[in-house]
């Protein structure tokens, strides 16, 4: 046997895998420990050998980037090996994820349970943006928790290295309704700004409650964002008519945040309202972010290990979605798992391991993701 | 090389670059590398011998094997195709900088009796388009490139991501000295076209470093600073000072890039490639007996694997419900491990 060979039947030989916990067409999750601690882990098995292409993009950038990000608030990639075709990565495991949390209306939250939340969150993102890496698709369902409350952010399948100036990037990034409005304009050119406002979109559906902008097309997803924060001036974003997709959708007033959010401090309101300025430059950073008075104003957050989360979660949630594609797979708490088989995702085979930009229309495909989640 | 590893890992503290896995996988000193390279190919020779002596004993003796050193000539020999052929396909320096550095890491844990480097090559290059985000479709690569298949690319592009450990993302020097130029134009009073020239010798000599173990030994930013140094010297102290750096690094870089990328002439190398003809892995050659015999080794194994998998599934399933437990049978279409 080769060195490589020996070496990855060691690595392999680590892990046991336990009962399948999810299935997509793109991966297999399984419930799995460490052989030698009794670690619980999720392995995420992704079938390799039905891209024409071989290593499929989304496989790669998740196991690039994982292997290098090291951080309490980004979910951790234990191990990675391969069993013939099929590429295995060996992740924590962890109990539930923001979405799930989100939609149990049996919990309450409680201001403090916000900020805890918004404050991990931009603490796993600026270790991203300070490794030069671009997440593109934060939201809930891709903010996974701990048993110990932790926040993780996940699923890097679609991220990337910030582009030098003057090179373009995709703009079909970022599932819809956390996706900015400079990316809906065509913008081929941006920055870690993109990030910010889907946690903005996140921060707000944490008191919502239910999505913030929830568009039912991509231009529906702009007038949505108009109608809530007000069609941007020439001045609130200078030269956002220049961009290669702009058209103009309508006049909207803007309603003050006051009003949604009621219950929300002025200090909130104003984080809030800085990750979802228009011009992306003015946007605020994960760092100043972190900075900013309402996380120094009271309530304290609440410790993680206090969190709301939804009764004996913990057994079920795979550490990360099947296929990168968002659409959470596990039955939810409660330790049955869906078997295999039945939460097969339909998904437009169309893009995948194409090139790059259309091979992220899977991400797009929202219609499948509410339909299998709600 | 500089400073221990920290004892408590604290994210934020330490600089980016030794939390990536090229500083805490990927660097050896000098006398690590040769010691590696020795290690594995008498471990090569060794076992290419056995399967040379299972197929007709006797016959093993009269083969010249390779040494460790005519192995890295050959490597390094395809490191030029892959520059020659990133060329060809007008890829982006990230591309060409990631592809040789995969063939040089393959070769810490392979050898090129085992896996010829023309085949690593392609494999390498291909897989570089994809993690540093420049794909190309496997069909329109493989029609660049003569009398290779797609198949051929894929087929060893497991092997290469298992040798590479999975540790995908690099730090280049290229990026390195980019920073140092930014940097330069503000710490010296050069004029610009000045600085410009220097800036480009000094690329020209970070290409070079490609060919050599530089960066197994020194960090990215040394590289950069020998090559402005093997262009102006004056320059590079400039910036090292700027950086409160001594440069103590820069001598014995300086000489290993010199050294490094002297290349060997077509003659030797067609010789080393000849005999490798004769002492290559059998077990990797298709069609050869000893390739056929260890197919068939796999595939009697395999094939017990499938047995007792049904063997157990029928157990389970007598005498029970025809559907199975709940437990133990939905585990058992994971058919890979």
């Amino acid at each position: 046997m080769d060195a490589a060979e020996k070496a990855n039947a060691e690595r392999q030989a680590r892990w046991l895998k336990e009962a399948k916990i999810g299935e997509g067409t793109y991966a297999v999750v399984y419930r799995a420990r460490e052989k030698s601690t009794g670690r619980r882990v999720a392995i995420k098995k992704i079938k390799v050998g039905q891209f024409k292409d071989g290593l499929d993009m989304s496989a790669i950038r998740e196991v690039k980037y994982l292997r290098e990000l090291s951080h309490p608030n980004v979910i951790e990639l234990l191990d990675v090996y391969s069993s013939k075709t099929n590429l295995n990565l060996v992740l924590e495991f962890l109990d539930t994820d923001l979405e799930l949390i989100i939609k149990d209306r049996t919990l309450v939250f409680l201001p403090a349970d916000i900020k805890s939340w918004v404050a991990m969150t931009f603490r796993g993102l600026e270790f991203c943006h300070r490794n030069f890496i671009l997440h593109r698709d934060l939201k809930p369902n891709n903010l996974l928790v701990a048993s110990n409350g932790q926040l993780k952010i996940a699923d890097f399948g679609l991220a990337r290295d910030f582009a030098d100036p003057g090179y373009k990037m995709t703009c079909q990034v970022i599932t819809r309704w956390y996706r900015p409005p400079e990316l809906l304009f065509g913008a081929r050119y941006y920055s870690t700004a993109v990030d910010i406002w889907s946690v903005g979109c996140i921060f707000a559906e944490l008191m919502l409650r239910i999505p913030y902008l929830p568009g039912e097309s991509d231009m529906d997803q702009l007038k949505t964002i108009f109608r809530a924060l007000g069609t941007p001036t020439e001045d609130d974003w200078p030269g956002h008519t220049k961009l290669p997709d702009y058209v103009p959708v309508g006049q909207f007033q803007k309603t003050p945040l006051r009003d949604l959010f009621t219950a929300a401090t002025a200090d909130c309101l104003n984080l809030l309202g800085k990750c979802l300025l228009y011009e992306p430059r003015r946007r605020v950073s994960a760092k100043e972010a972190l900075n900013h008075s309402y996380f120094f104003a009271l309530p304290n957050p609440t410790h993680p290990s206090k969190l709301p989360k939804p009764p004996s979660a913990h057994s079920s949630k795979p550490s990360d979605d099947l296929d990168g594609n968002g659409d959470p797979v596990s039955s939810g708490p409660g330790g049955k798992a869906a078997g295999p088989n039945k939460r097969k995702r339909k998904l437009s085979g169309s893009g995948r391991g194409g090139k790059v930009d259309r091979m992220v229309s899977r991400k797009l495909d929202f219609g499948a993701v509410s339909t299998g989640s709600s | 090389m500089s400073g221990p590893a920290p004892t408590a890992p604290e994210s934020g503290k330490k600089p980016l670059y030794e939390g990536s896995t090229q500083f805490r996988n990927w660097r050896f000193s000098k006398e690590q590398l040769a010691q590696k390279r020795s290690a594995l190919n008498v471990a090569a020779v060794e076992a290419v011998r056995r399967v040379i002596e299972n197929d007709s004993p006797g016959s093993s003796k009269d083969v010249l094997f390779l040494s460790a050193d005519e192995e890295l000539l050959l490597v390094r020999h395809y490191l030029t195709k892959a520059v020659q052929l990133c060329g060809h396909f007008r890829f982006p320096e990230e591309v060409e900088a990631t592809a040789t550095t995969y063939i040089k890491r393959f070769y810490l844990t392979n050898t090129v009796m085992d896996w010829h480097p023309k085949n690593v090559m392609l494999t390498a290059l291909f897989l570089a388009t994809k993690t540093t985000n420049n794909p190309i479709s496997l069909d329109s690569y493989a029609a660049h490139i003569p009398r290779t298949e797609p198949a051929d690319v894929l087929e060893l592009e497991f092997l290469v991501a298992q040798s590479l450990g999975f540790d995908f993302a690099l730090w280049h020097p290229h990026r390195a000295l980019w920073g140092a130029w930014l940097d330069l134009q503000n710490v010296t009073q050069l004029p610009p076209p000045e600085l410009e020239q220097i800036y480009n010798q000094a690329m020209g000599h970070v290409r070079a470093s490609r060919l050599t173990d530089a960066e197994f030994v020194y960090s990215p930013a040394q590289i950069a600073a020998a090559c402005i140094s093997l262009a102006s010297p004056p320059v590079a102290d400039t910036w090292m000072r700027s950086k409160g750096s001594d440069g103590s690094f820069i001598n014995p870089l300086s000489a290993m890039l010199q050294e490094g990328s002297k290349l060997p002439g077509v003659d030797m190398i067609r010789e080393v490639d000849r005999r490798l003809k004769l002492c290559k892995n059998p077990e990797k050659v298709v069609g050869s007996s000893a390739y056929l015999a260890k197919k068939a080794a796999e595939e009697r194994l395999a094939a017990e694997k499938r047995t007792k998998k049904a063997d157990e599934i029928r157990n389970t399933l007598s005498g029970e419900d025809p559907f199975g437990n709940d437990l133990g049978v939905t585990l058992d279409d994971d058919d890979d491990d």
